[in-house]
């Protein structure tokens, strides 16, 4: 069994917010991309790719719900879920080999594809299911928080942040230390009241999700309604002309 | 065209994750969207009693498709939808003839003609915006039924496969990184 570092100062982590996630998944092809090419370890195989039942690991991914609700139209809220870099990650503990170990220096949960037997304990252990087991390789694979961009010199220093978060259209992903309270992702945490997930659990994941923001609701009457009744006979001139004959079509 | 033969409206969106992708049909994306049912609002859904695993008869004036169906509350009560871009024949692709995209995967492409109603003047005009030519999708109105029960796993119309030009795909991807 793997023993976990003393607590760290740092807790690099990930801020989501699920008021802005559009549900696109580019960062679930970005992180599937960069992290096949990363040196750190195997590529993420994808089983019977292009077959009845394709099976292939991600690092992140995306789930959709809907909600409906008691006051207000239904909602759809989308969810991407990646390892949460928990500090008592029992991913770690469990690992029979030291292969799944974490950062004393920054908090970041990583697996040494080298010593991992593919024993699958760890994914076992994780209550948000964030490991997949590789089906190709038989290692296990997890959301590295793209160590290997974030620490990375020879990557113009915008690019130092994880490959979800740089792809993100949506500005949905934060990366930051959660460890520091003046971090602009701890400010975003409290700000908009930031939660973690599944805290029953006893896991302390480092990860934070903002919940989405209440919806407009629906006046009594449409304000708008009276300025869009029709205000002219229709226009005049070319344009009068463009529009009347291009109705006729 | 009388609202009471038609009285839907049908949508299709092309899946975001096409978009933002470095890749376009490849082994991941049809992982995220690899199936597209028709999704109907709830109102649709409960006037024609359907249940979770039906089929349905999605009907324009220009043609019928059969597809499965699935309940979506946050939609138009008058809506009926679905991925674009997903249904792809037999043989394209490079799937394999099992491939989800090519059984249950569908387009509503075979209700939409590429030209207008004749209007008796002995020309047929384009179903296309006539100042930019794009297709015009967002006219297209429907009537739905549920399908008969014991039809096919699959949707309608069904073609026979189209030969490859490429060869077989691999079964198993491990794209980039290091080669083993």
């Amino acid at each position: 069994m793997t023993a976990l570092p003393p607590p760290s100062a740092k807790k690099l982590g990930l801020v989501i917010d699920l008021d802005t996630c559009v549900g696109c998944h580019a960062c679930v092809v970005s992180c599937k991309e960069w992290n096949s090419q990363s040196p750190l370890g195997a590529p993420l195989a994808d089983l019977d790719a292009y077959g009845a039942a394709p099976e292939g690991t991600f690092l992140n991914r995306v789930h959709s719900f809907e909600v409906t609700r008691e006051a207000g139209p239904p909602v759809v809220v989308h969810f991407p879920k990646s390892c949460l870099h928990c500090e008592d990650a029992p991913c770690v503990t469990v690992c029979p080999t030291g292969a799944s170990y974490k950062r004393a220096e920054d908090g970041i949960v990583l697996v040494n594809e080298d010593i991992c037997i593919g024993c699958g304990l760890c994914a076992w252990a994780c209550p948000y299911g964030a490991r997949e087991m590789d089906g190709a390789e038989r290692v296990m694979k997890k959301c590295t928080l793209c160590v290997d961009r974030i620490y990375n010199e020879t990557l113009p220093e915008p690019d130092r942040v994880p490959a979800c978060v740089k792809s993100c259209p949506a500005g949905a992903r934060h990366f930051g230390d959660l460890g520091d309270e003046d971090s602009a992702v701890s400010r975003l945490v409290a700000e908009r009241e930031g939660f973690a997930l599944m805290p029953d659990q006893g896991t302390k994941p480092v990860n934070r999700y903002l919940p989405p923001r209440p919806r407009d609701a629906l006046p009594e009457f449409d304000v708008l309604a009276p300025y869009l009744e029709p205000v002219t006979e229709g226009a005049g001139g070319f344009l009068g002309w463009l529009d009347r004959t291009l109705g006729k079509i | 065209m009388p609202e009471g033969d038609f009285p839907l409206h049908a949508l299709t969106q092309r899946p975001m994750a096409m978009y933002h992708s470095w890749g376009s049909q490849n082994a991941w994306l049809r992982q995220i969207h690899g199936v597209n049912p028709l999704f109907v609002s709830g109102e649709i859904w409960a006037e024609h009693g359907f249940a979770e695993g039906d089929w349905a008869i999605l009907t324009s004036a220009h043609g019928e498709i059969r597809v499965p169906v699935a309940r979506m509350d946050a939609l138009n009560g008058k809506t009926v939808w679905t991925w674009n871009a997903i249904g792809k024949r037999k043989g394209a692709w490079a799937l394999s003839p099992e491939a989800p995209e090519a059984n249950r995967g569908f387009l509503l492409n075979h209700l939409i003609h590429e030209l207008l109603p004749p209007r008796g003047d002995g020309l047929r005009w384009a179903n296309s915006d006539p100042v930019t030519g794009q297709a015009a999708w967002y006219d297209l109105r429907v009537r739905i039924r549920k399908a008969p029960p014991g039809g096919p796993d699959h949707a309608e119309p069904d073609f026979a496969p189209i030969a490859s030009p490429v060869p077989p795909a691999p079964g198993t991807v491990r794209h980039g990184g290091r080669t083993s």
